[in-house]
């Protein structure tokens, strides 16, 4: 009975540290601009911190192993779910290499208007973004 | 260097002052130039929503122009926590305006 209750526990914090690395890895990966576009590793290893989670309840623990493994089942079906809600896909019929941009006038940050004509006579390089930056 | 984004003027020049970029940075709440140019996500959204936010994303995409419009090169995310890294970016530069004698 001891015993397990020392395996379940130790499970615990095994999960959390496995979470925690993971974790950091993946936004220094981030910040580096440098996720790889196959994120199967990450995927493995998230869902094995949130069953290593669930498995220390199964085999029983200190309370004290109760909080790491409640966090590692957290980080590891939420960093899951965001990367299972993160593929993207453009429209039908998106420009494409050789095409002519569309024209098109927006409004700057100064809340002026900007027309693409502004854009000829030298190349440019655009980005589409999802803000918040 | 252009950017375009659903974020609204004001808050492009608050973030401004976090990021430092001096491109031109427009804003394309309702996603007009990006239907123009196809780049509405198809999928999930997965951005934050409520009040004040937009209610889709453009797909993060990278392109470069030449001094006639025309495209030379783009990139399209396939995960929205995925980007065009700066050297994939600087040698697409490289490779497209060098080899056209443009600057």
């Amino acid at each position: 009975m001891t015993n397990r209750k020392v395996l379940g526990t130790s499970l615990g914090f095994i999960a959390i540290f496995i979470a925690i690395g993971f974790v950091l890895f993946w936004f220094r990966q981030v910040n580096l601009v440098a996720l790889p576009q196959d994120t199967t590793l990450f995927v493995v290893a998230f869902i094995a911190v949130a069953v290593l989670g669930i498995a220390t309840f199964i085999v029983g623990t200190r309370w004290f192993g109760g909080i790491p493994a409640v966090g590692a089942i957290i980080v590891g079906a939420f960093m899951t779910g965001t990367i299972y809600i993160s593929p993207q896909k453009v429209a039908d019929n998106p420009v494409k290499v050789g095409d002519v941009i569309p024209q098109f006038v927006a409004l700057n940050d100064d809340g002026e208007r900007f027309n693409s004509g502004d854009l000829m006579g030298k190349p440019t390089l655009i980005k589409f973004f999802r803000g918040h930056w | 260097m252009l950017t375009i984004s659903t974020d609204l003027p004001e808050v492009i020049k608050k973030r401004r002052g976090v990021h430092g970029l001096k491109a031109t940075m427009l804003s394309d709440r309702d996603l007009i130039v990006i239907d123009a140019f196809g780049l509405r996500n198809q999928l999930m959204h997965s951005g934050p929503s409520g009040e004040g936010e937009a209610e889709v994303l453009p797909v993060p995409t990278t392109m470069l122009v030449d001094a006639n419009g025309k495209v030379l090169w783009i990139e399209h995310a396939d995960s929205y926590q995925w980007r065009s890294g700066p050297e994939v970016v600087l040698a697409a530069i490289k490779s497209h305006l060098d080899s056209t004698g443009a600057r």
